[in-house]
């Protein structure tokens, strides 16, 4: 709603903007599954980078920034649907547990992306920004708004919770399916 | 930095070490340590090992094409008409597509269905079916509003359990066999509710749709079955959509999901389970 200003972004703004989308689109997707609702949470992000474009520091990687606001628009809308629960890191033990009856099959063992889809989203987010995207752990604070050592902490925890996922091993069948797979 | 000769090594020392967070004499205290404790050492490995892996899986989406309408949207500075969300999604294709069997379906797109698939026996011919199984989920999906006719996640928790009697009761009425509504609460899966779809045979399907805490959807079809032959569980993928189909007693399964196959086959594996107790 900022039309007072009346300056446009100009067009190298734009083409940074561009550029930066499928980074933008795969933090979307971290952050929601379903990949419609990811993308419309891109459009949203887009749509206010593009209002505050003068806001951007250009010593600053864009991807940070945009993060920064695709975070913020995730935890509004969270906010206004508070009947969407997110897992919380403490009910872990609870998912290894459900795990144990999942994975029945010795022969399955928990795919990467699933133990990862079973995180909590604040750990996913972490674990894609400093680990896939390499954001340093300032980065992360700024565009997360959270402190370091939030971002120190959490980030280590998100690393032991995966492996414990990842390792889980699960207990004998307790019933047998016929199965062609 | 003299405070910091008295931080213990734990785990974030370990991940900050990993991740080149540390000072150069944090970093050459935690070299030492890990250099003595080979436990820690395989640890750190480990996390570093997943970092690429996840990497490696989370890459693909940056090799997707951008959805026209957000390089739209960038450069006209403007958003495009707001349109329903599950014409925007990547299946928006298959939407149109059912959505064309399912408003007119009864007439052209029938004829079309049946003329490719003469006999669609799910015993033999399944593929048609688990194909309309598909489509419906890509469809139904991503609907906020809408996901289903019946929706018992939206009744008031007093109103929960009537919902759901009526709900089971228009459904196996409707298709001719009982349907049972599966507890999937146990793999983080709640029922949303139920529709009614049509088939191009006349036999009507019903799709019972459960939402789990992080959003995913995953939809479970019965239908009527041609043949009471049982038929063991089969797996297919489409697109993104995995599906699991099966037929038992008198009635054809399947259950669709953007899962991995793993996480699917667990839920698939309930539902069989349910379906033996009634």
């Amino acid at each position: 709603m900022t039309r007072t200003g009346a300056v446009e972004p100009p067009p190298a703004f734009r083409q940074q903007l561009l550029a930066a989308i499928p980074r933008l689109r795969r933090y979307a997707r971290t952050l929601v599954f379903d990949a419609a609702a990811a993308d419309d949470l891109t459009q949203t992000a887009l749509e206010r980078a593009l209002a505050h474009w003068h806001q951007f520091d250009q010593q600053r990687d864009i991807a940070v920034w945009l993060v920064g606001i695709a975070h913020h628009a995730f935890v509004d809308d969270r906010r206004r649907h508070s009947r969407v629960v997110v897992t919380e890191p403490d009910e872990l033990n609870e998912i290894h547990d459900s795990l144990r009856g999942a994975t029945s099959d010795p022969g399955l063992r928990l795919d990467l992306i699933a133990a990862f889809d079973r995180l909590s989203v604040e750990q996913r987010e972490l674990l894609l920004l400093a680990g896939v995207e390499q954001f340093t752990y300032a980065e992360c604070a700024q565009a997360l708004g959270i402190p370091i050592g939030t971002v120190m902490s959490r980030l280590s925890r998100a690393r032991v919770a995966l492996r414990l996922l990842l390792d889980g091993d699960g207990a004998p069948a307790s019933r047998t399916l016929r199965r062609v797979i | 930095m003299e405070t910091n000769e008295h931080r213990p090594i734990d785990d974030v020392m370990l991940s900050a070490w990993l991740d080149q967070e540390l000072d150069p004499a944090e970093r050459a205290r935690v070299d030492d340590w890990l250099r003595e404790h080979p436990a820690d050492a395989e640890r750190v490995r480990r996390w570093g090992a997943d970092r690429d892996a996840l990497g490696a899986r989370l890459g693909s989406v940056l090799a997707e094409p951008v959805p026209e309408r957000l390089g739209q949207l960038v450069w006209r500075g403007t958003p495009p008409p707001a349109a329903p969300s599950h014409t925007r999604s990547r299946g928006w294709r298959l939407a149109a597509m059912v959505a064309f069997f399912v408003v007119g379906g009864v007439v052209g797109a029938a004829a079309m269905w049946v003329a490719q698939r003469p006999s669609a026996l799910m015993s033999e011919a399944s593929d048609a079916w688990v194909h309309r199984a598909a489509l419906a989920h890509a469809v139904y999906v991503p609907e906020i509003r809408h996901p289903v006719e019946v929706n018992v996640a939206d009744s008031p928790e007093a109103d929960r359990a009537a919902q759901e009697q009526h709900l089971q009761r228009w459904l196996t009425k409707r298709i001719d066999t009982p349907v049972p509504l599966f507890d999937l609460r146990g793999h983080g899966f709640e029922l949303v509710g139920g529709r009614l779809l049509p088939d191009a045979l006349g036999t009507p399907c019903a799709m019972l749709m459960y939402q789990h805490q992080g959003g995913q959807r995953v939809t479970v079809y019965l239908r009527k079955a041609d043949s009471s032959v049982p038929a063991a569980f089969q797996y297919e993928q489409e697109g993104d959509v995995g599906l699991f189909y099966w037929v038992e007693g008198r009635t054809g399964y399947a259950l669709a999901g953007s899962l991995p196959r793993v996480q699917l086959l667990a839920l698939a594996e309930a539902i069989y389970a349910q379906q033996q107790r009634k």
